[in-house]
């Protein structure tokens, strides 16, 4: 068997002292990293691009690939213990694991978090040295006809996870993509709705956004007055760190759904491991016996995006490996890495550098265990933080926003409107209004919008691709299901509250 | 390790700030402290890994660090713009290339500096050849082919491009408006997701820098039909020039040079000047920047002069070909 | 905040007036913001027009609007119909209105419109009813903003057509919201507190502006103090404490483990 003998040497090579020392340097700064808010993956790898210069490439990498696995175990914690989501792919970890932290859950929902990411890294590694090759044709026949229906996919999973109205939640989805039009037009280079604030030229960024609306007006109500009871309940109600027999036995079917879910959309570039994480709770919601226990604190809500969204993180190497094309921004920089060190990615990466290709995907079996390991002890200390005063607690949570915030483009202009868009997120709470589907909305809407003007300049304006092309079909398909699934519900639920009436 | 490292840096840092505050005044030679070097792309592209080949031996030369800041956005004018207005102290350098310090100019009304009248010229470093690139089953089976091929399709091809103000934008709006057509050009978010595209065979061409497209070619995933350079590249000695391929006239490289803000002092500019002319002399910078498939600017070409008249050569250059287009 | 059903009539009039004139605040809010932003030009802050300039310039164009106000009354349903498809109101008014009186016509005047409409109505859910209007508001001045982009041509999208195809839908939305609030019982507007909010936002521009020329050490230090402000539960010798202690830890962990550049003291110490 080629393969094991593959693996056999990836594991001689990751297990090599340095490369050992450099896996877990990769997975403690990664757990970093995903811990401070604002932090993003992206930031930090480029900052430490410098530092991989003067290390051999293998070990180069396998530190770099910990890291952006590791933030994935990382962004969790700040998601459920302060409902800061630092990265586009832990928004919907924030829905369940913060209102379990606030039943005083915070250990069991951190604790399925880095198991269920264990889980899934440890499936989609497998996946990537047994499939890689033969995925990558999925990546490939990804035109933009079918990522415009994956997008509208990726929508309608906004108004799934909804927990009030849907109105309001399809209202905040548009929100969301009206905010994501700042910024240059792709086509033209015009600049649309910046006023010519230079900062605006390139769009809002996600960061800044979601620090606004969930950690900066997560603040600021809590400040108001009324409140300090609801926290002091908070401190007084923590119960076990590790999750007990139950939650285990409910959280291991969303935890397999969720890898593979994730596994298969990790693959795509742009926007896959995003679309993972929530179609993963969406498919959770739908498929619980109670449905409404999302939103309030279902521990199956914090597995499934969990273990969905480090699948994808896996899986999203094989283009790289594969095709040697990076399929996000975090993997350019890798690229760059590579080439520093006279290394340029291909399609033939696999037979030249067997080294490279093998160790990296061995090193993430053994990352995937560092993390897991450095990660439990961690959940009694993270959920000591939560005893920390809240009048000490949130000017702390303040500076490492702003910091955090700052550190990403170097721009103070980044850290006002990330203020400004606290003081929206206020205004959003005030009125029920969820900032879950605005933060999925201003993700999708780039990607939505250029990939339909993409198809339409591809088949000169004809809208029937979006038909014609099987895969597209499919996810169009599914998503015109979905919608009728979730609306189907609302309309029975009037026809229950009107039978209830009569029967009373 | 890391913060083993990063601290003996620190610690460099801190060391050389208080050896700067041992001797106040003006009296020393520069650089008495470490140089930010803006580079307006992100970390890991050609730009900034070029900028990080000679830099990293600039600074021996110095005998300081050189910091290098990657600010991204708006085509790597936002950077350029922060440039422009820093202290010309000899402390801020950027290094421009063919989009910032030429086809910007034409592309943004709007600019915020001029790259003229608010730069001063320091060093050519590199540049980075532009392939004309196909999907592996596109017909045309050579140049001419290929341009009597878009010419009689235009209708129908679609190029590829990495964004408004990228090099493979710019470059491919050059070779249009030589063999004089307007194919529908299709953007895309950066070069992977182009290069994804073109492999996939969702597009069916474009123009991109050498680096990433070499590996592509040589395993058959796309193919080149030619390089538009005067010489062939050591990287890929069987894509013609374009000269060879019958057209002479389009001649495009993404190079790269160091500037100063406006006002920088000569004897700064000239002690600049001499530290990158010695890096691209030296053996191991030039065997890297090599690899890379990157061309060397002769001794001649690598004056403040010659930049100086580059620059101007080159906006006259774009400024016809992409003010229509904008 | 869940007491909202023990309302009589005429606490519903005093609110209905106070929504109205919020509304009609809301409807000005961006010439406001212009005046106020313009103040800093007289002392050489940025650049833009100066204050006479805003006050003038905004009130003829409020008052010049008016009758292409009129005109596009006339002309709702079709106008509507070629804004979306060309992009510019110059199908039914000249093409040659300034941005000040496109403002006034796209958002001001709708939103004295629906001020004015606040007062005949029963709001039955406030939070409803006013968030939906906001958003409402919001999508205007989106349509408004993305006014001067170009929209289809051909089977190629313009750079204006989605944002106003977004604007629009935000729209209908914001109005499908607001006629909630109108047509179904719902909760009252929570109660809004003021220090929190101030004191935040002030501690992240404080952060924002200080950053760059006093560096990471005494800008964290002071924006930790500056946001504990914003709770009454703050004490002094305990706050002073905890954010010396954190602005060390910034201060070693951002620069030199996570490798971030970031200027660490006042520019003036150093030079």
């Amino acid at each position: 068997m080629e393969l094991f003998a593959n693996l056999a040497h990836g594991f001689v090579v990751a297990f090599s002292p340095i490369n050992l020392l450099m896996c877990l340097i990769g997975a403690l700064v990664g757990t970093l990293v995903g811990v401070l808010p604002g932090i993003g993956t992206i930031a930090t790898v480029a900052m430490l691009l410098p530092i991989t210069f003067g290390l051999p490439p293998v070990g180069a990498l396998i530190m770099l690939a910990g890291i952006y696995y590791g933030a994935q175990y990382g962004g969790s914690t700040t998601s459920i213990l302060v409902n800061i989501p630092g990265e586009a792919t832990s928004v919907v970890t924030a829905i369940d694991g913060h209102q379990m932290a606030k039943q005083g859950r915070a250990g069991p929902a951190l604790a399925i978090a880095a198991i269920g990411s264990f889980f899934a890294g440890c499936v989609a590694t497998i996946l990537i040295a047994v499939l890689g090759a033969p995925l990558t044709k999925l990546a490939l026949a990804f035109g933009p006809a079918e990522y415009f229906s994956l997008m509208c996919l990726g929508l309608i999973f906004a108004v799934v996870l909804a927990k009030g109205s849907v109105l309001k939640a399809i209202a905040m989805i548009v929100f969301g993509l009206l905010l994501s039009m700042v910024g240059s037009d792709i086509e033209t280079g015009a600049s649309r709705m910046a006023f010519n604030i230079p900062e605006l030229a390139d769009g809002l960024g996600f960061a800044t956004v979601a620090m606004g609306v969930f950690g900066f007006a997560e603040i600021i109500r809590n400040l108001d007055h009324g409140a300090e009871m609801n926290r002091d309940l908070v401190q007084q109600k923590i119960t076990g760190l590790m999750p007990t027999r139950k939650d285990l036995t409910d959280s291991t079917p969303a935890i397999l759904r969720g890898t593979v879910l994730g596994s298969i959309l990790g693959i795509l570039p742009g926007g896959g491991a995003v679309i993972a994480s929530f179609a993963a709770y969406t498919l959770e919601k739908k498929l619980a016996r109670d449905p409404r226990r999302f939103g309030r604190g279902a521990i199956e809500g914090v597995a499934a995006p969990e273990s969905a969204n480090n699948a994808a993180a896996q899986t999203s190497f094989i283009p790289l490996l594969t095709l040697g094309i990076p399929p996000n921004a975090v993997m350019a920089l890798m690229v760059g890495a590579m080439t520093i060190h006279g290394i340029v990615p291909g399609p033939q990466v696999m037979q030249k550098q067997p080294d490279l290709v093998w160790g990296m995907i061995a090193s993430m079996w053994i990352g995937n265990l560092m993390l897991i390991i450095i990660n439990l002890p961690l959940v009694g200390i993270w959920v000591r933080l939560l005893r920390v005063p809240y009048r000490l607690m949130f000017p702390s949570i303040v500076i490492f926003c702003a910091i955090g915030i700052y550190s990403v483009n170097n721009a103070p202009v980044d850290v006002i409107l990330a203020g400004v868009f606290g003081l929206v997120g206020y205004w959003l709470i005030k009125h029920d209004f969820e900032p879950a589907p605005l933060l999925l909305g201003m993700v999708l809407g780039p990607l939505m919008e250029e990939n339909l003007r993409r198809a339409l300049l591809i088949s000169r304006g004809d809208w029937s691709v979006f038909v014609t092309r099987p895969l597209s079909a499919v996810l169009l398909a599914i998503a015109a299901g979905l919608l009728v699934l979730t609306v189907l519900p609302v309309l029975r639920a009037k026809r229950d509250e009107v039978f209830t009436e009569s029967e009373n | 390790m890391t913060s083993i490292r990063s601290l003996a840096g620190a610690c460099a840092v801190a060391l050389a700030s208080m050896c700067a505050f041992a001797a106040p005044g003006q009296a020393q030679t520069y650089p008495t402290r470490s140089i930010t070097m803006i580079v307006p792309f992100a970390a890991g592209g050609p730009t900034d890994v070029i900028s990080r080949i000679v830099t990293g031996h600039m600074a021996q030369t110095l005998g300081q660090s050189i910091i290098i800041e990657n600010v991204v956005g708006a085509g790597g004018t936002t950077a350029t713009t922060r440039a422009a207005r820093a202290a010309n102290d000899g402390y801020t350098l950027i290094t421009g290339h063919m989009g910032t310090h030429a086809a910007s100019v034409p592309l943004y009304p709007k600019l915020a500096y001029h790259p003229e009248k608010d730069f001063e010229p320091i060093a050519l470093l590199a540049g980075t050849p532009i392939l004309i690139l196909a999907r592996k089953d596109f017909p045309p089976k050579d140049l001419k082919e290929f341009i009597a091929y878009v010419k009689a399709n235009a209708e129908k091809v679609n190029a590829a491009h990495a964004g408004i103000g990228s090099v493979s934008h710019v470059s491919c709006e050059l070779l249009h408006s030589i063999i004089d057509v307007k194919p529908i050009s299709v953007p895309f978010n950066g070069t992977g997701p182009a290069m994804n595209a073109l492999v996939g065979g969702q597009v069916d061409y474009m123009c991109d820098q050498i680096v990433n497209a070499v590996p592509q070619i040589n395993a058959g995933t796309i193919k080149a039909y030619a390089i538009a350079t005067a010489e062939r590249n050591p990287s890929l000695p069987n894509v013609p020039t374009t000269t060879e391929a019958g057209l002479p006239a389009y001649q495009a490289q993404a190079w790269n040079a160091i500037f100063a803000p406006k006002g920088t002092s000569p004897a700064i500019l000239a002690t600049l000047n001499a530290a990158a002319g010695k890096a691209l002399d030296d053996e191991n910078v030039r065997k890297r920047l090599l690899d890379l498939g990157s061309v060397i600017p002769a001794p001649a070409d690598r004056t403040q002069a010659a930049l100086g008249t580059l620059v101007k050569n080159e906006i006259a250059k774009w400024t016809p070909v992409l003010k229509p287009a904008s | 905040m869940a007491d909202t059903m023990g309302h009589t009539a005429s606490t519903t009039t005093a609110r209905n007036t106070s929504a109205a004139l919020g509304i009609f605040l809301l409807a000005l809010a961006p010439q406001i913001f212009e005046l106020v932003w313009s103040f800093g030009t007289i002392f050489g802050w940025g650049s833009g027009r100066g204050p006479l300039q805003v006050v003038a310039a905004h009130a003829t164009a409020l008052a010049t609007s008016i009758p292409d106000l009129l005109v596009i009354l006339s002309a709702v349903p079709g106008a509507i119909a070629k804004y979306l498809s060309t992009g510019s109101s110059g199908q039914v008014v000249k093409a040659t209105l300034s941005s000040d009186a496109l403002l006034a016509l796209i958002y001001s005047y709708p939103l004295f419109a629906v001020a004015i409409g606040s007062l005949f109505v029963t709001i039955r859910g406030a939070q409803d009813y006013i968030g939906g209007v906001m958003l409402a508001a919001l999508a205007l001045f989106a349509l408004w903003a993305s006014s001067d982009l170009q929209g289809m041509h051909g089977f190629s999208f313009g750079a204006g057509t989605a944002p106003r195809m977004f604007g629009v839908l935000l729209l209908a939305l914001g109005a499908g919201i607001a006629v909630t609030g109108l047509a179904t019982d719902g909760p009252n507007v929570g109660h809004y507190s003021w220090r929190g909010p101030f004191f935040v936002a002030a501690a992240i521009v404080f952060f924002a502006l200080a950053i760059r020329p006093l560096g990471l050490v005494v800008t964290a230090f002071a924006s930790f103090q500056i946001a504990a402000l914003g709770s009454h539960e703050t004490r002094w010798i305990e706050a002073v404490i905890v954010g010396a202690c954190l602005t060390a830890g910034c201060a070693v962990l951002f620069p030199y483990i996570l490798g971030l550049p970031m200027p660490m003291f006042p520019r003036f110490l150093i030079q």
